[in-house]
């Protein structure tokens, strides 16, 4: 029984009509539920030339469903004090309802009619779309935003679905009629390829029951699987962007990487950690930030996927700095691929990584967000129980050659937006 | 009848001889204990020369103390597994860590060492100069944050609230490392500070561990009042700014009243009608105000009808008057001047009219289930127990919850009336010049 109120397990229950469900008990003196409904809904799934539709179509069902329209569904929210929020992702499209646990069940209906009911109202399809154009202004205009689209346009090839960002063109979106986002709503909002995660203070048995009975019209075929173009991106190298009347330069150096259920990514993780992406001890914050004094931020991410994935290193600094910059993030990106860490900073990195797993449980939707991931990428149920020990098995010399493969120099692109002319 | 209270952890309070007030809410489920030290300093106690200078030390008390070198701090809390981070504000400087319960020593003695020792030595503050810089550079990217920081520039011609918390750039280049020391040693000690822990801990030890800690720092640090009053406005005052960006955005300012003033829960439930939440008490995660509110009356007024793809207004809780906000950015193709105009006459009739009962009764459905779990976790606990013991006293929060769920529709129109008047109003407006993209 401890198992079933231990929130870093997970439960794979029997699924209900093809949609996947996973319960997670809520952690310890916790007052409210998450659930969380993910399809695959992503914007990998745009057909060409339509390209925005996973997106607007994500941002649609959280505004009005079946019997409410979006001023009355965002009454019921506030009287429930709860919240529904949406995350577009290439792969797949989540959606969130989070509130009071007392009210999980109630709640959960409401996840289910949003999920499956949406009303597409004409008026809500034209908001959706204005917000979106100027969306794509700010990508273009703003550089921290126009950095990270021109590095996945650098890393992957034209079709690949982790190419863009998901919002699309101004033709593409004049493009898309209302029935053309009820459609990729019918074939991707689907039970089948679906997943439905409950964080809730409930076992098992009952979490299956609520979700049959929410969920229980939710029909449609097989999810679709993402088809991954081959190639290479745009062009590799140093690609520059000068945006003038801007303070501030933005630079991000990445390439293409591994997905998350590869045998080596718990070492390519400490690599990434080590690199730039535990804050405060990784190498890029100490070298730019804390030695250099030569940026507010550095760091590194490492985006592994269910189909694959992306590496990045990035840093905001002077227009006068960005050279040496850069060069202070290729040379540790050669040093982590090249050298291996010593124990102690594997230990060191390992550790705070190991440590701040309590820090996950401080409140449900924390602790939901370990279940998704879990769930999304089928994990065991254990995964987080057991990452500790699957952590500490890994040896420097794996680190470095994680990194060899995972922060790889292959495909790598150098993009730098900001303004260069100042320089 | 009782009055309604929010829900949250029981706390135990005490002060230290050296003046330091603590306050202990322990949570014996926890996994995890949150340590926060609150100083009663900010931009409002700075000055023309040395803007920034909060935010400034804020950063270089990570650069050093007796105990710990520079980097020490940072890797001592992340070792464990613990994240720590600070923010300065007008009102004040707070700095947290949130441990894994067993190490809430870690935290415990680093607060201790550099609430009087941090070292603020020359070859580092030269060196976090250019890291204030790029946090400023970064921060001007955003056109958003240079209409805010221009509104508030005209909106207060003698009060410190004039300037942002970042600081003028001609003050980040100019101050001297002997300025941010004697503006620490004023201003940092027992006397100006606050102490909360959250979370996972036996409240007996802790409070021995924290006198054993803290009770021999020496007394000092100076909670200094801000004398200086703005002069009431007398006629609107306006700018426009012009540079990259998407499409026309502006801000609109009015002078508002402190958290503590009688007025305050009219204002609150103003925000919550005009632009759908409330800072004090919204649902969800916290403090920020990101999600879209379709019942907002700018919303429906705005973004219906197509003129704007966001908008909201903003009341912040601040120590002395401050400003109350529209914020709207407009739909392709719709002007600066179209925009305005659909803003401000909202916002007369909204002063004619006043709300609607059913607007009263869900900006108070609102505030009352937000404040059900608003104590979620350690960290939110010692978050807001610190922010109102800071800025008022730990009953405050009662107080104001109860207020807010008293006012009346007349309240909010009189406070509607007071407020959104022509002489008083301050705009700021951001014309994008389509500066080329790099394309």
């Amino acid at each position: 029984m401890a198992e079933a109120n231990d929130p870093l397990r997970i439960e794979y229950l029997p699924p209900v009509d093809g949609l996947a469900v996973v319960r997670q008990a809520t952690p310890a003196g916790s007052g409210s539920f998450s659930a969380t409904y993910v399809g695959p809904a992503g914007w990998g799934f745009d057909e060409r030339g339509a390209e925005g539709a996973a997106r607007l179509v994500n941002q649609l069902v959280t505004s009005a469903a079946g019997p409410y329209d979006r001023v009355a569904l965002a009454r019921r929210l506030d009287r429930a004090g709860a919240t529904l929020s949406r995350q577009c992702a290439p792969e797949s499209s989540e959606v969130t309802v989070w509130g009071p646990a007392d009210a999980w069940e109630k709640l959960l209906e409401l996840l289910a009619l949003v999920v499956q009911r949406p009303r597409f109202d004409p008026e809500d399809v034209g908001r959706a779309r204005r917000q979106m154009v100027e969306r794509q202004l700010r990508e273009a205009a703003q550089p921290a935003q126009r950095a990270e689209l021109e590095l996945l346009r650098g890393i992957f090839p034209p079709g690949h679905p982790y190419r863009g960002t998901g919002l699309g063109s101004a033709r593409s979106l004049a493009k898309l009629s209302r029935e053309s986002l009820v459609r990729f709503h019918r074939d991707h909002y689907t039970s089948g390829g679906g997943l439905l995660v409950v964080t809730a203070p409930a076992r098992g048995e009952a979490v299956r029951r609520a979700a049959r009975r929410c969920f229980r019209s939710f029909e449609g075929p097989r999810g679709p699987t993402l088809q991954l173009a081959r190639g290479r991106g745009t062009r590799g190298g140093v690609r520059t962007f000068d945006l003038r009347g801007r303070s501030q330069v933005e630079l991000r150096l990445g390439g293409p990487s591994i997905a998350r259920r590869d045998p080596v990514f718990p070492a390519a993780f400490l690599a990434n950690e080590i690199l730039g992406g535990r804050p405060l001890l990784s190498r890029l914050f100490q070298r730019v930030r804390e030695r250099g004094g030569l940026a507010y931020h550095a760091s590194s991410d490492l985006e592994a996927m269910r189909f694959g994935g992306y590496w990045l290193a990035q840093a905001g600094t002077g227009a006068d700095r960005w050279k040496r910059v850069v060069a202070m993030l290729d040379s540790e990106l050669r040093r982590i691929r090249e050298v291996s860490p010593t124990s102690q900073e594997v230990d060191l990195v390992r550790e705070s990584a190991i440590g701040e797993i309590p820090l996950s449980l401080e409140t449900t939707a924390e602790a939901h967000e370990l279940a998704v991931d879990a769930a999304y990428h089928e994990l065991p149920e254990d995964h987080w129980r057991t990452w500790p020990s699957t952590l500490r098995s890994v040896r420097p010399a794996a680190v470095r050659d994680a990194a060899r493969e995972a922060l790889g120099a292959t495909g790598m692109v150098t993009v730098v937006v900001g303004p260069l002319g100042a320089a | 009848m009782r009055s309604p209270r929010v829900p949250r952890p029981p706390t135990r309070g005490f002060s230290l001889d050296n003046g330091l007030r603590v306050l202990l809410a322990p949570d014996g489920r926890s996994p995890t204990a949150s340590v926060w030290v609150w100083y009663r300093v900010g931009s409002r106690n700075e000055h023309p020369g040395i803007t920034g200078a909060s935010h400034w030390v804020e950063h270089m008390l990570f650069e050093g103390s007796p105990r710990y070198a520079k980097g020490e701090i940072d890797r001592a809390v992340v070792r464990v597994g613990g994240e720590l981070n600070a923010f300065t504000d007008a009102d004040f400087t707070a700095y947290f860590s949130t441990v894994p319960r067993e190490h809430l020593g870690v935290p415990l003695d680093i607060e201790s060492d550099r609430m009087t020792r941090a070292l603020i030595t020359d070859e580092e503050v030269a060196r976090e100069r250019t890291v204030i810089f790029s946090e400023r550079e970064g921060n001007e990217n955003w056109p958003e944050f240079r209409v805010e920081e221009e509104l508030y520039q005209l909106a207060f011609r003698e009060h410190p609230y004039r300037w942002d918390p970042l600081g003028r750039r001609e003050d980040i280049e100019r101050m001297s490392a002997e300025q941010l020391r004697e503006y620490y040693r004023r201003f940092y000690g027992t006397r100006n500070a606050l102490l909360v822990v959250a979370g996972g801990f036996d409240p007996g030890a802790v409070a021995s561990e924290v006198r054993r800690r803290f009770g021999p720092l020496p007394e000092g640090g100076e909670d200094v009042t801000v004398r200086v009053t703005e002069p009431p406005a007398r006629g609107e005052r306006r700018a426009e700014l012009s540079g990259p960006g998407t499409t026309p955005y502006l801000q609109l300012g009015f002078h508002a009243p402190a958290l503590g003033d009688p007025e305050t829960p009219a204002t609150i439930v103003l925000d919550a009608i005009l632009g759908g939440e409330t800072r004090l008490f919204s649902a969800g995660s916290g403090w920020g105000r990101s999600a879209e509110h379709p019942s907002s009356r700018l919303y429906q007024a705005l973004v219906d009808r197509g003129l704007a793809v966001r908008a909201t207004s903003d009341w912040r809780p601040r120590s002395y008057p401050g400003l109350f906000t529209v914020q709207a950015q407009a739909a392709a193709g719709v002007s600066l001047d179209r925009l305005e105009g659909a803003i401000v006459r909202l916002l007369d009739r909204f002063a004619r009219e006043g709300p609607r009962p059913a607007e009263m009764e869900e900006a108070r459905t609102k505030v009352r289930r937000a404040a059900v779990l608003a104590y979620e976790g350690a960290s939110r606990t010692g978050f807001r127990l610190g922010f109102f013991s800071t800025l008022r006293s730990p009953r405050f929060e009662d107080e104001i919850f109860a207020s807010i769920l008293r006012v009346t529709g007349r309240e909010v129109r009189t406070r509607a009336r007071e407020l959104f008047r022509p002489e008083t109003r301050v705009v700021v407006r951001y014309r994008p010049t389509g500066e080329a993209n790099g394309g």
